[in-house]
């Protein structure tokens, strides 16, 4: 049995469509915030994970100048996935489990704004078979949206009514990008960007950061009179191969909720790494997450989609949920790769 | 863009030559000879393009290799309406998942149609292969409805 | 990651690419390589702290943030002390003497790989500036790089106004700024005493 480690502090940074500021120095006042929440003192915190990507920075070790952001002199013990920040958080979740430290600080950050996303991320493809094709994040979604619609499983009006919904829902979450009142049927009116995907169908392109505070068990009943337990955590992975797959099922997904736990109890609230509109309800449907769980409260990545942090927002955004609005448990999801090829799903629980 | 604000430019270039192993190595000397190889799987599927390993199991596959297509079926497809500087074609088309004839899986490729209305899940395509081929995926140009063939 | 600083620089040699095709003798061999030229162009605002950085150079002025807490000048400003964890402004901004002590060097012998545009060994110098402040990747024009050496006293050669610019200033240059700064020149005193400095190489 894993020991139980809580989320005790948390904090995001707006989500901006281009940012004039570097990354370390949006990350600073992220990290501090995050810390000042938890109330634990800087130099106490035993782990430090980070999740960013080079090749969204463009340049070698872009992560190392992030450490400016954390108080890194006298040395401390850290770590850097290149992968989004949830994952920083299962590797600090896993060093916890040592039980020689009780604290751990968890951060993931990027800016899109200054590639092109389109041209950057067919590099994360197969070399030899994919990349040379500029296979493209929102091209793929969009095969993998159309296998869906071929199969029935999903409309062009419940994607265009998932949209609408997330912007709806972001114009209470100060963090957001894109946020308005649109009429489903309005947005179905809008031209197709990469048919069948329109622009609300896609997330925006941002920059941003998060940052999460984790304890053992004793030292989050001391830090915090609403320590939100982490339950379950399990990440898993599918094909890489989108023509190797059957597009229409996520079975990454189902395995990771399943070994989460997400099933065995009534869930309130889902935070869901649902990049592209359809995939909110291919991740319902995998996760078991039925009309009575409210999706996405914050607008989810359709409303703000800081790459590397988003997933690690959505923990932020669900614990948000457990910790200041009282829900009782709350699913948290991450996703990595083309088509929804890995995912990371939690289950976030208060006292 | 307001004056006090300044965009800088940088660039990130990296020349890669990289070997390609047993199966790539088979995969794109076919293609460079104009014929696209799949690979047979232990339970007897064809995968392509055709992989060292099973995908399900993870098992390692014999060089075991069987021509499929030109022709095949598309299984989903995207219409690409403003094609970025890196994809194979420079005006409107499709990606698709393309199911060859005698495989079981599907490749990733583009699909030349003209307009969208050309399009639509089910068609057949074939491959039109470049004249000039090196051993690259984008030795077959692109893939075009058979009707147009 | 290469970072090549010019967006425009040369293309993969097709025909030398061909060549190399060509070279692979036998047309029926199998083909066992595959060339990939990746290529990505980044487009990033000059952060507010280096714009005014910048801005200075074309003054013909060094600025830097001096932290609030622990004093360390940092130039160009950063917005924190990374030490300190604490934000800098505008209010910790201070003008960074032109003159200082080169405290530490390094002898580049450039492996001529792709992209590499320099094909001389040449030195790149870290300075102690007078009165605080240090700045990294500085050059010495027509200092021979086998008398470069610590204690040297050096004072900044701007480039003229009529060819001054900035627009080599990124978030990520650093203290590299070529097109404003032509380099540092000896200034001919006696070296500086190690104990002025040996602390402060870096």
């Amino acid at each position: 049995m894993a020991n139980d480690i809580a989320i005790v502090g948390y904090a995001q940074s707006p989500s901006w469509r281009q940012s004039e500021l570097t990354e370390p120095q949006f990350l600073f006042p992220v990290i501090s915030e995050a810390i000042e929440r938890a109330g634990v003192e800087r130099r106490e915190i035993g782990f430090t994970c980070a999740g960013s990507c080079d090749y969204l920075s463009g340049q070698t070790f872009a992560f190392v100048m992030n450490l400016e952001a954390v108080g890194a002199w006298p040395p401390i013990t850290e770590s850097h996935v290149e992968m989004d920040g949830a994952w920083a958080l299962y590797e600090a979740w896993v060093r916890l489990q040592h039980g020689d430290i009780d604290t751990a600080l968890v951060f993931g950050s990027g800016k899109s704004s200054p590639g092109v996303p389109a041209e950057v991320y067919p590099h994360q493809m197969d070399p030899y078979t994919l990349t040379p094709l500029g296979a493209d994040p929102v091209s793929l979604a969009a095969l993998q949206a159309r296998a869906m619609l071929d199969a029935g499983k999903i409309t062009e009006r419940e994607m265009a009514e998932i949209a609408a919904r997330s912007r709806k829902s972001a114009i209470g979450n100060p963090y957001a990008q894109v946020t308005g009142d649109d009429d489903p049927d309005a947005l179905l009116k809008e031209p197709y960007v990469t048919a069948p995907l329109r622009r609300h169908d896609l997330p925006p392109i941002s920059d941003g950061a998060c940052a999460v505070i984790l304890a053992t068990a004793d030292k989050a009943k001391s830090l915090s009179k609403r320590p939100v337990w982490i339950r379950g955590i399990d990440h898993r992975i599918d094909i890489h191969q989108p023509g190797m797959r059957d597009l229409t099922e996520s079975p990454s997904t189902r395995l990771a909720g399943k070994k989460a736990g997400v099933g065995d109890a009534k869930v309130d609230i889902a935070e869901l790494s649902a990049t592209f509109s359809y995939q909110e309800k291919l991740l319902c449907e995998e996760l078991g997450l039925g009309d009575d769980v409210e999706i996405n409260p914050s607008g989810g990545p359709l409303a703000a989609n800081p790459v590397m942090a988003v997933g690690l927002a959505r923990f932020a955004e669900a614990a948000r949920q457990i910790a200041e609005h009282g829900k009782g448990r709350a699913v948290a999801h991450a996703t990595s790769g083309q088509c929804l090829q890995q995912n990371l799903v939690a289950v976030l629980e208060g006292d | 863009m307001p004056a006090d604000k300044r965009l800088t430019t940088h660039a990130i270039e990296f020349p890669y030559t990289r070997t390609l192993g047993p199966v790539y190595s088979a995969f794109l000397t076919g293609m460079r000879d104009g014929q696209i190889l799949g690979i047979k799987s232990r339970d007897g599927r064809v995968l392509c393009p055709p992989t060292e390993w099973d995908p399900n199991t993870g098992e390692g596959l014999d060089a075991d290799f069987v021509e499929v297509g030109p022709g095949g079926v598309v299984t989903t497809w995207a219409w690409v309406t403003e094609p970025t500087s890196k994809h194979p074609v420079d005006h409107p088309f499709a990606f698709a998942l393309i199911k060859l004839d005698g495989a079981d899986t599907g490749l990733l490729h583009a699909v030349d149609a003209g307009s969208m209305d050309a399009m639509q899940t089910g068609m057949r395509v074939t491959a039109r292969w470049k004249d000039e081929r090196i051993g690259h995926i984008t030795d077959v140009e692109a893939f075009v409805p058979e009707a147009a063939k | 990651m290469t970072d090549a600083k010019q967006p425009d620089a040369k293309q993969p040699d097709a025909k030398q690419l061909a060549a190399k095709q060509e070279e692979a003798v036998d047309p029926s061999a199998p083909v066992t390589g595959m060339d990939y030229f990746m290529k990505l162009e980044y487009h990033e605002l000059l952060c507010p702290v280096v714009r005014e950085f910048a801005d200075a150079l074309m003054d013909k002025r060094l600025i830097g943030h001096k932290c609030p807490k622990c004093g360390l000048i940092y130039s160009p400003p950063r917005g924190y002390c990374p030490i300190c964890t604490v934000q800098t402004t505008k209010a910790d901004e201070i003008e960074i003497q032109t003159h200082g002590i080169v405290t530490n060097y390094t002898v580049v012998t450039p492996v001529q790989y792709y992209g590499q545009e320099e094909t001389e060994p040449f030195a790149k110098v870290s300075l102690q500036l007078d009165g605080g402040g240090t700045l990294s990747l500085q050059d010495l024009p027509g200092v021979p790089v086998e008398q470069v050496h610590p204690g040297m006293r050096v004072e900044i050669v701007w480039a003229p106004d009529d060819e001054r610019h900035v627009d080599d200033v990124t978030n990520r240059s650093w203290g590299s700024a070529e097109g404003a700064i032509r380099g540092w020149k000896p200034t001919g005193e006696a070296d500086a005493d190690p104990s002025e400095y040996s602390d402060k190489t870096f």
